[in-house]
């Protein structure tokens, strides 16, 4: 049955991996295992990934569900990698509602909320990295790094939507890079 | 009170799905939105909820974008919260990735596709920098947070381990540190 293997690989995909790109390697492996994607379709999947909204790991299965078994398959697949959001994770949000007015959680949260400003902070500079990376000028790309201020402009000061920044920056890629080479 | 909850569940399912469409950049923009949206205009929850959402949805395994829903719709609307800020951010996703996938040729090589995409790149930094200067008070008390902040940076950048780890690492730093404080006051 192509429905149940599907849901069980994309469970595994979903059960061991903690987000983003750490998926990739597993997804590579259990696609080419069951002959789902070619190395290929798998690389350029990561490409699809970033130019579509969602995470990489619901991505891949759209993907390879729907390419190995339709609709249907689609479906498996997306619920296979949803499985441990829908058990381990509303499990804790059980647990974090019941206990948050405890002093330990209390304590416990006093040291987590930074460590999360920390990971955002180290988000940054990871995406900062891949998306402001061009093949002109020591490797930056002049058309990003100036969109990237027009977007934190209108988000700080003009208390722009997110929805709205993103179309604005789309247009502005569209004109500067239609201007000058990347 | 029922009513309000109900009413809840609608406006959760139909944000969410709105938020869906413009999850890039991993998914870390949805920070961003339900702080725009759920802490700034709609007093749902606090910016310290947020961040405890986040940083229990990135360690849990999954998709941290589909944990941090659930974890905000079950605190604001219970189970049914939960179930409708999943499907509401995951739908829209899933339907541009099967057109996608049929018109993968198409929008493969188009130079207007990669132009576009270059400017909606460059947009993911500045609406996490725009979350991250909104949060920042919320989880910053003392210049204990500033260490944690810092050490877990940097041990995420190195990417040595696990970010599961890191968090229960914080976990325990902040049990202690109270700890030793409250005796402290008391002396």
């Amino acid at each position: 049955m192509i429905y149940i293997e599907l849901f069980i690989s994309f469970f595994l995909i979903g059960i061991t991996s903690f987000g983003g790109m750490s998926m990739i390697p597993l997804i590579h492996e259990q696609m080419l295992s069951h002959g789902w994607m070619t190395a290929q379709e798998v690389a350029d999947i990561v490409a699809i990934a970033e130019m579509t909204p969602g995470p990489l790991g619901l991505n891949c299965a759209t993907f390879a569900g729907t390419t190995a078994g339709g609709a249907l398959g689609a479906f498996a697949a997306t619920f296979g990698v949803l499985v441990p959001t829908l058990t381990i994770t509303i499990a804790a949000a059980v647990f974090l509602k019941k206990f948050k007015e405890s002093t330990i959680m209390g304590h416990a949260l006093h040291g987590i909320r930074p460590v999360c400003i920390g990971m955002i902070g180290a988000i940054v500079v990871q995406q900062a990295m891949i998306n402001y990376s061009g093949s002109l000028l020591f490797g930056i790309s002049w058309q990003a790094i100036l969109i990237g201020l027009v977007s934190l402009y209108l988000l700080l000061k003009r208390h722009f939507s997110i929805p709205m920044t993103i179309l604005t920056a789309a247009a502005l890629g569209l004109i500067f890079c239609s201007v000058a080479p990347v | 009170m029922k009513e309000k909850k109900e009413g809840r569940v609608l406006d959760i399912l139909l944000t969410f799905l709105r938020f869906g469409c413009f999850t890039f950049g991993g998914g870390w923009s949805i920070v961003a939105q339900i702080q725009k949206e759920y802490v700034e205009k709609k007093h749902w929850i606090t910016d310290e909820e947020l961040l405890d959402f986040t940083s229990v949805g990135r360690s849990l395994p999954g998709l941290m974008i589909g944990n941090t829903s659930v974890l905000f719709g079950y605190q604001s609307a219970g189970i049914p919260g939960a179930l409708a800020a999943l499907f509401g951010v995951i739908l829209p996703p899933v339907l541009i990735m099967v057109a996608v996938t049929f018109l993968y040729g198409l929008v493969k090589d188009n130079v207007f596709v990669a132009r576009a995409m270059i400017g909606v790149r460059a947009a993911v930094v500045p609406i996490i920098i725009s979350a991250l200067v909104k949060l920042f008070k919320a989880g910053m008390k003392d210049i204990f947070c500033y260490i944690v902040a810092l050490c877990a940076m940097v041990l995420c950048l190195s990417g040595s381990i696990s970010n599961v780890l890191i968090v229960l690492i914080g976990a325990a730093a902040g049990v202690i540190y109270m700890e030793v404080r409250s005796r402290h006051d008391l002396h």
